[in-house]
């Protein structure tokens, strides 16, 4: 299949011919050409998504192709853009909403609450809002805090609502086509430090399914539950661990609603151990959810207790000199499973 | 009237300008059954609300607000679509909806419009585009939406909002004036205006009262009108309808009435006191339902035997309608994982490909982001 010259073009060819290396913007922009191409019910919204530098690159192209109705710059006014969506999903389109900061996306909140999550149930399945939310999260390089907030577990805790954390550029693709051609609400909450890196992606239109989490390293000794942008750090933290002769399995959850807690039960259940790294507060975090979840079925059969890797109950700072203080990094991560053999 | 305000209504005592003189005869007997029918529903509901206190719902009641849901059952097809505020009843009839599905529903029960699930002010009837929701303005963005599917297909489809003034105390609303003006939406945007905000007089609210006049700042078509005159209301929601429909754009209709109930429930609150007697007294005389059928008299256009048929066949309705809602069953489903998202994805399975996760590349590089 052809895809925008932008978004599938640039990506370096690679063998086999199916699967290129792509960038995980270029996945996202990829994946958006694509469902645009494949029904002319989706449409783009958000602000400045029909200039040149699009959305971190992710947009960039779609208006040439699919012209300013479907790619459409809206207003600052992120509460009616919400809502608008979903009467255009009422209406049968399967609109995307783009916000370059998640920050703008909490103007919208009655629509997500009150709304969206709450419309399939009040409507006894009789109606559905196939609505796709991106929300970008920034970390690092003075984000501070206004643009660092990873809320997943807010919209993770609302029925109704479908929230992915995509860590790779083939999941960001995958999961992005499958919410936008599923029929329930989805919030996609994309990390912006993960744009620039690498995977191989299927040029192919494909999905990624809720509610399956993936093991992205096989180990025995401690089961490591990563979210996100923690994915990376958890896997160098994993090979660090590796040089000490402890053998971690790296669980990425993927998506957060549905949470797939079979998967981490059946490793725990192997390993004994259970730490989580999650890129948001820890207090009422997606992290505390997964411990609880696995206690309540492996309780007795931890050998340590269970950990969390999460961002201190603080806001996230400016000054580059207490960002290094505040994230946690592949060390906090390798010394937090150490403790688990202590 | 010429500036038509709460203040001017009431200073100008009984309206005496209901004018017939070239009306339909057919499409007014419509309308003075549908206010009348729904008058009669809501005061049946009213009546058997608590002695046996089986409807375990909030119900708002709209007795004194009959005229804009009788001129929308007259201006809207099947193919347009409706969303209401949460005194929805008089909505949810407008659009053709089944009496006993409504009363059903507000029992709580498997065969209401939701099964139970929604209740009065959040009631649903999709399969005929009725949609309703209790947080004042969301609707009026949500209704925006939906004229944006509309027009992006070139669809020749109407959609109507229908809320009280106390949603335009919410900034969401002016969005959605802005952006349907903007794009010159097929949507149709009815406020009415009851004064209250549950207690809370508009004076008490926003400085300019006039609704109206603030909309049009935003470039959007804004008309003013005594709401209990029906035949006013229904010309001027059918000329928004017609130019929603032909691609003129968006209209703002604001249209003055008055709740007689309490906010909600049968019951009064003016042991409140947030209006007076005299007040309601005055809008009581000029009850939507009594000044029609005071010009279809004077036109001979009404009998009292036409209206006792008529009263009978509604009242047959409205009894038939609580009998299946009392003898329905009570929802017994609980798998609570089947209501709040689907099982099913038709549109995925058939456009794209499930594919094995090996081509996952382990060392995968990852760049810190820099800059704004």
């Amino acid at each position: 299949m052809n895809s925008t010259p932008t978004a599938d073009q640039t990506c370096e060819a690679a063998v086999p011919p199916a699967v290129r290396k792509c960038s995980y913007a270029e996945a996202i922009g990829q994946g958006l050409a694509q469902a645009m191409e494949l029904s002319d019910r989706v449409c783009v919204l958000g602000q400045l998504v029909d200039y040149k530098p699009g959305v971190f690159g992710t947009t960039t192209g779609l208006v040439e192709k699919f012209g300013p109705d479907r790619v459409q710059d809206f207003a600052v006014a992120e509460s009616a853009m919400t809502a608008a969506a979903i009467g255009a999903a009422i209406a049968g389109m399967r609109p995307v909403l783009i916000h370059h900061r998640l920050d703008f996306m909490l103007y919208s909140m009655d629509a997500i609450v009150n709304w969206l999550s709450l419309w399939r149930f009040k409507s006894n399945n009789a109606s559905a809002l196939p609505v796709v939310i991106r929300a970008i999260v920034g970390k690092g390089w003075g984000q501070g805090p206004q643009h660092s907030k990873s809320l997943h577990a807010w919209f993770a805790h609302l029925p109704g609502l479908r929230v992915a954390v995509p860590a790779t550029a083939f999941d960001a693709k995958g999961l992005l086509l499958e919410s936008i051609f599923g029929e329930d609400p989805a919030i996609i909450i994309e990390h912006r430090s993960l744009f620039g890196l690498s995977d191989n992606v299927p040029s192919r239109p494909y999905r990624v399914r809720y509610g399956k989490a993936v093991v992205r390293r096989k180990g025995k000794h401690v089961t490591l539950v990563a979210i996100g942008i923690m994915v990376p750090l958890a896997l160098r933290a994993a090979v660090q661990l590796a040089a000490q002769s402890i053998d971690v399995e790296v669980i990425d959850l993927r998506t957060v609603s549905p949470l797939d807690i079979d998967s981490v039960c059946e490793s725990v259940a192997k390993t004994g151990r259970l730490v989580v790294a999650d890129p948001a507060w820890c207090t009422g975090s997606v992290a505390a959810e997964v411990i609880a979840a696995v206690c309540e079925r492996e309780g007795r059969n931890l050998k340590a207790n269970p950990g969390r890797v999460c961002l201190p109950d603080s806001h996230t700072p400016m000054s580059s000199a207490l960002e290094e203080a505040y994230y946690p990094n592949e060390d906090s991560i390798v010394n937090r499973i150490v403790t688990q053999f202590q | 009237m010429t500036i038509i305000n709460h203040q001017t209504i009431l200073e100008a005592g009984r309206y005496r300008e209901l004018s017939l003189n070239g009306a339909d005869p057919v499409v007014v007997a419509r309308l003075h059954r549908f206010m009348l029918r729904l008058r009669r529903c809501e005061e049946a509901l009213a009546r058997e609300y608590h002695p046996a206190d089986e409807m375990r719902c909030p119900v708002h009641f709209c007795i004194g607000q009959e005229a804009v849901p009788a001129a929308l059952s007259e201006s809207l097809t099947q193919d347009d679509y409706l969303f209401s505020h949460h005194r929805s009843h008089g909505y949810f009839l407008a659009k053709g909806a089944p009496m006993r599905a409504m009363f059903a529903e507000i029992y709580g029960k498997e065969t209401g419009a939701n099964g139970g699930k929604a209740g009065s002010q959040d009631i649903s009837y999709a399969a005929l585009n009725f949609f309703s929701g209790a947080i004042l303005a969301g609707a009026t963005a949500i209704a925006a939406g939906a004229a944006l599917g509309f027009q992006l297909r070139n669809e020749r489809r109407a959609v109507v909002a229908g809320f009280g003034e106390s949603a335009t105390d919410e900034g969401i609303f002016w969005e959605t004036v802005n952006y349907a003006a903007l794009r010159r939406l097929p949507l149709v945007l009815v406020c009415e205006n009851n004064n209250y905000s549950v207690f809370s007089p508009m004076s008490k609210r926003q400085a300019v009262e006039t609704v109206s006049d603030k909309v049009a700042a935003f470039g959007m078509k804004s008309v003013t009108l005594f709401g209990n005159d029906v035949i006013k209301v229904h010309a001027a929601i059918a000329d928004a309808v017609e130019a929603a429909r032909s691609g003129k754009g968006p209209t703002f209709i604001e249209a003055y009435t008055y709740r007689w109930s309490g906010h909600y429930g049968p019951e009064s609150d003016d042991l409140v006191g947030y209006r007076s007697q005299a007040e309601l007294d005055a809008w009581k005389a000029n009850c939507p339902i009594a000044l029609l059928e005071e010009a279809l008299t004077a036109q001979d256009w009404l009998s009292t035997a036409q209206k006792t048929e008529m009263l009978h066949a509604i009242d047959s309705e409205i009894e038939e309608s609580f009998s299946f809602a009392k003898t329905s069953p009570f929802p017994r489903d609980v798998d609570w994982a089947q209501m709040n998202l689907s099982n099913r994805s038709p549109l995925a399975d058939k456009l794209l490909m499930d594919i094995d996760l090996d081509v996952f590349d382990e060392n995968q590089t990852f760049v810190q982001a820099k800059g704004y």
